[in-house]
């Protein structure tokens, strides 16, 4: 064996890999706050919420995910007399409203487009709690850092075809291509 | 001597470093996420299609895409239209839509929308147009029409209107009346044809109902029964019903046709007969039923006036053999379909070629009507029934002052009504002869609503170059279409899925239905409503116009319509899907359950529309109006028009139609269900899905028959010229047993110098090839065919 012997490939592999792990998902992920800092517990616990409230099936069994600003308004409209913070926030609220535009929320698991993702075929007939995807959301009292991937326009939490395919497998269900893409 | 060690970075080293890189890196997530990322990005291409979210609703309305008058349902997630389905609860499809509803959404988005008023600055034609403001272009069409209506000049506003059967129609004729111009003119359709038919033989014309889910026996002149003709959804659904019937219970279908359609291929029995010689096949039927006597005689004792005349000519001319020799259809055929047709009972015979948009000849639509006289099937189940008239809100009387009157009372520039053939009412190919030939007053304004006549009537060329001397033309269309890229102003009109509008009883059916077509969507351009701008146009001339037109929108008009509904008091606004109304004409309808005709008005809004199954069967004077009373072989009517004309001349018979110049070959045009020919663009998804022998990149295919083909020394694929009095095409041949020696087909629909990509310069308008004939007696111009030369290039 040579001088130096195995050095220069721990050295490259140390490096690489720490790259890898440390500096590239900084590089990747653009971290971006919500329009409003949302308190799950301020609505849950302290208004007596419960989730269905606001994150609720439809008629027709579709699920209508993240209310509309309607729907904070049934509450909010003209203020609740808040103090401090949450005012701020509340102030932040009514200000959309007036503008007439939505809360330009950032969606942690929104799916690509050419994915057919059903809420009512997962959590109604699979009967999957939320949190095994979503985590306790609705134990926070502020929402997660949203991290952007700057290759494109979802989130580092948005599953991956691999993720999906994964549960489907483990629960017996089909990994036909047009079981998702329809 | 010992050497000195420096220690450097030699090649090996370097690799091993890359080595561990390399590795180190697949270690790590990096490579992992970034190949699911790769996925992910395709998702910034911005065709890719993105479906909307949101929550998901339906409106019904009504299509207005054809006259039809079909119920449409309109998918919508949040507050995007996404799908057009059929209306399960509307009589006429009962939820069923044909290819042309089903892509009414591509209409919406189209690239050739107009998207807000626009003015000319450049030549007519070229193209160069300048954005104004909607109270300028008010402002100049009010300004142009006072002018001429101060002058005395109110005759010479002109009016085409490509929608005859909604309140649209009723506003332009009232608004024109009252302004002072008789030149409301529709565009050709064979409802002409149905109208001065019935008009003569029956003494009205206004609609006509075909009994079709309960006749047994189909004699079909030409009719593309399954591809648009009548309401073009509901044939679909009668031809359902006849085939679901048991074997040997089925409804026969014989069609008439000179080419080998889809209608052809879905019926029992074709018989081709050369084109223009359908009328001399209806007699012969007539000869072979008369000859054995197989007619009603009650039917034509008690209820038919002229048959002796009627039958002697008929047993002298037209036996199946003299017959056989003009329409190339074998006698003994002649003779059979003559014997089923009269004793399958009831039976009924149909005309109106293709889809409806050319008018029928004269004597060949009153030679086919007979022959549902022969067989008594005139207001009995199965047969030609006169459906209800709308019992919609009569109007008060146009207030009409001296300018008005005057105006109202000019001779119009179509010659229709006129003394010399006042049956036909709407000629638009006069309208350009006489421009043309400046024999008539010149026209100074032209309207022109829900139509593109400067592309869809035959001879399309000679009539753009008529229009030359109008010195203003108004288009109120939604795209940029032929007759738009011509005009002066343009005043575009929201989408049907963007405006309140109405349909009547379409043609063909056997009980009157008012339809509502209502916005989906609130207008995505700068778009107004043409029925608010002519109101507002009557406010702003003032005078007896404006109090003639005293409604704030267009919607209240609608709206008012219904209050004559609620007092009629019958009817059916649908609650539950109808389960085949065609069963219940016989019964009286129910009553209708409103208090008041807003509570009507919002339940019709929602249900799409309001209908009366109920048909008195009897009552023979309502059928029969004419001075005999009764259905007339021997028309009597055209006797006091020309008191010295020999028999034969009111009576149905067969005359040859000639066709300008020396040409061996004859261009038919043919429709299609999958092709929109008329005042619209054919749709991008409808185009895709023509065949390849029809339209291949940029070239149309003409259909010959391979022995027609083989004398012209052409093969599947070649190019060829088509060359006609009226001027040249170049084509492609595709080669089809379906056609008959002789007749070259070419298809309606193509060949636009308009709208978009999708559609612009595809294949050839048949129609500026077309020469169109005139009937001597009718005066009426026929235009689904010419004579011409085929070169082989």
């Amino acid at each position: 064996m040579r001088k130096g012997g195995p050095l220069f490939f721990i050295v490259g592999f140390f490096i690489f890999s720490l790259f890898g792990w440390v500096m590239f998902p900084k590089i990747l992920f653009l971290e971006k706050t919500q329009p409003i800092d949302f308190s799950h517990v301020a609505h849950g616990e302290e208004a007596g919420l419960s989730c269905e409230d606001c994150h609720y099936f439809r008629a027709d069994g579709s699920y209508a995910g993240i209310p509309s600003i309607d729907k904070c308004m049934e509450c909010h409209e003209g203020g609740t007399g808040l103090e401090g913070k949450a005012a701020q926030e509340e102030e932040k609220l009514l200000e959309f409203a007036e503008e007439g535009k939505e809360i330009p929320w950032l969606i942690y698991s929104r799916q690509p487009d050419n994915v057919y993702f059903s809420h009512a075929a997962h959590v109604k007939m699979a009967e999957i709690e939320c949190n095994t995807c979503h985590g306790d959301m609705g134990e926070r009292e502020h929402p997660p850092i949203y991290k952007k991937n700057r290759l494109h326009p979802y989130s580092k939490q948005t599953m991956a075809m691999e993720t999906c395919e994964a549960c489907h497998q483990e629960r017996g269900v089909l990994n036909d291509c047009f079981v998702c893409h329809k | 001597m010992k050497k000195e060690t420096i220690w450097y970075l030699d090649r090996r080293d370097f690799l091993k470093f890359a080595v561990g890189a390399v590795a180190g890196i697949h270690c790590s997530p990096m490579p992992w996420w970034l190949a699911n990322d790769i996925a992910l990005w395709t998702q910034n291409w911005s065709w890719r299609p993105s479906p909307q979210k949101g929550p998901v609703s339906f409106i019904n309305s009504t299509c207005k895409l054809c006259p039809g008058a079909c119920g449409i349902k309109v998918r919508l997630v949040g507050n995007l239209p996404v799908k057009i389905e059929g209306n399960p609860l509307h009589p006429i499809n009962q939820g069923g839509i044909c290819p042309l509803g089903a892509a009414g959404l591509q209409f919406l988005y189209s690239p050739s929308r107009i998207k807000s008023p626009l003015k000319r600055t450049g030549e007519r034609g070229e193209g160069i147009w300048q954005e104004i403001s909607w109270d300028e272009a008010i402002a100049e069409l009010v300004e142009k029409l006072r002018d001429l209506r101060t002058n005395g000049n109110s005759h010479t506003v002109a009016c085409i209107d490509g929608q005859r059967h909604g309140t649209m129609s009723r506003l332009w004729e009232r608004f024109l009346k009252a302004y002072g111009s008789p030149n409301h003119i529709y565009t050709p359709s064979v409802e002409d044809t149905y109208d001065f038919t019935l008009t003569l033989m029956q003494g009205e014309g206004n609609g006509v109902g075909f009994d079709l889910e309960n006749t047994r026996y189909i004699l079909s002149f030409g009719c593309s029964l399954i591809e648009g003709w009548g309401a073009p959804t509901r044939m679909m659904r009668a031809y359902g019903a006849w085939r679901g019937e048991k074997l040997g219970n089925r409804t026969k279908i014989v069609q008439v046709d000179n080419r080998s359609s889809i209608t052809v291929g879905k019926s029992d029995e074709w018989i081709p007969a050369f084109p223009g010689t359908e009328g001399a096949l209806a007699l012969g039927i007539a000869h072979v039923i008369i000859d054995e006597e197989l007619y009603d005689s009650n039917f034509v004792k008690n209820y038919t006036y002229g048959f002796d005349k009627f039958k002697s000519l008929v047993l002298k001319e037209y036996s199946p053999q003299v017959v056989s020799e003009k329409t190339q259809v074998p006698k003994d055929t002649i003779i059979r379909v003559a014997r089923e047709f009269a004793t399958t009972k009831p039976s009924i015979a149909l005309w109106g070629r293709g889809k409806g948009s050319r008018p029928s000849g004269f004597y060949e639509s009153m030679a086919i009507h007979s022959l549902n006289a022969l067989v008594g099937n005139i207001n009995r189940p199965g047969g030609v029934l006169i459906p209800k008239g709308l019992p919609l809100t009569s109007w008060p009387d146009v207030e009409m002052d001296d300018i008005g009157t005057q105006g109202y009372y000019m001779p119009r520039v179509d010659q229709s009504k006129d003394l010399r053939f006042p049956f036909v009412a709407h000629r638009l190919q006069n309208m350009a002869a006489n421009i043309q030939e400046e024999t008539f007053y010149p026209i100074n304004m032209l309207l022109v609503y829900e139509a593109n006549p400067f592309f869809s009537i035959p001879d399309n060329l000679s009539f753009i170059q008529a229009t030359k001397k109008i010195p203003f033309i108004v288009s109120f269309s939604s795209y940029m279409d032929e007759t738009a890229m011509q005009s002066d102003l343009i005043l575009p009109n929201h989408t049907y899925l963007e405006r309140w509008d109405d349909a009547f009883t379409p043609l063909g059916l056997q009980y009157p239905v008012l339809s509502i077509t209502r916005p989906v969507i609130k207008p995505i351009f700068n778009t107004q409503h043409t029925g608010d701008i002519i109101l507002s146009v009557a406010r702003e001339l003032g005078g007896p116009v404006a109090r003639s037109l005293q409604w704030h929108s267009f919607k209240d008009v609608l709206k008012q319509n219904t209050q004559g509904l609620f007092h009629y008091g019958k009817g059916i606004v649908p609650e539950a899907e109808p389960k085949e109304p065609w069963k219940g004409l016989s019964k009286e309808s129910p009553s209708l359950p409103f208090a008041s005709s807003d509570e009507m008005w919002n339940r019709m809004v929602e249900k799409g529309c309001w209908y009366d199954p109920a048909y008195s069967f009897g009552k023979w004077n309502r059928i029969f109006t004419t001075p005999t009373k009764k259905f007339e072989f021997f028309v009597t009517k055209l006797t006091t028009l020309l008191p010295k004309a020999r028999d034969e001349v009111f009576l149905p018979h067969y005359e040859p139609i000639t066709l300008e110049g020396d040409y061996p070959l004859l261009l038919m045009t043919y429709e299609l269900i999958t092709l929109v020919n008329d005042g619209i663009g054919n749709p991008p998804f409808m185009t895709k899905i023509l065949d390849d022998t029809l339209l291949k990149k940029n070239d149309v295919f003409v259909e010959i028959n391979p022995k027609t083909a083989k004398q012209y020394g052409l093969g599947e694929g070649d190019y060829a010229e088509i060359q006609s009095i009226k001027g040249k095409v170049r084509v492609r041949v595709h080669l089809f047993e379906g056609a008959m020696p002789g007749i070259v087909n070419i298809p309606l629909g193509l060949g636009h110098t308009a709208y978009d990509e999708y559609l612009k310069g595809k294949g050839v308008n048949p129609n500026e090839i077309i020469s169109v004939v005139k009937e001597p007696v009718s005066d009426l111009a026929l235009g689904w065919g010419t004579g011409i030369k085929l070169v082989k290039v």
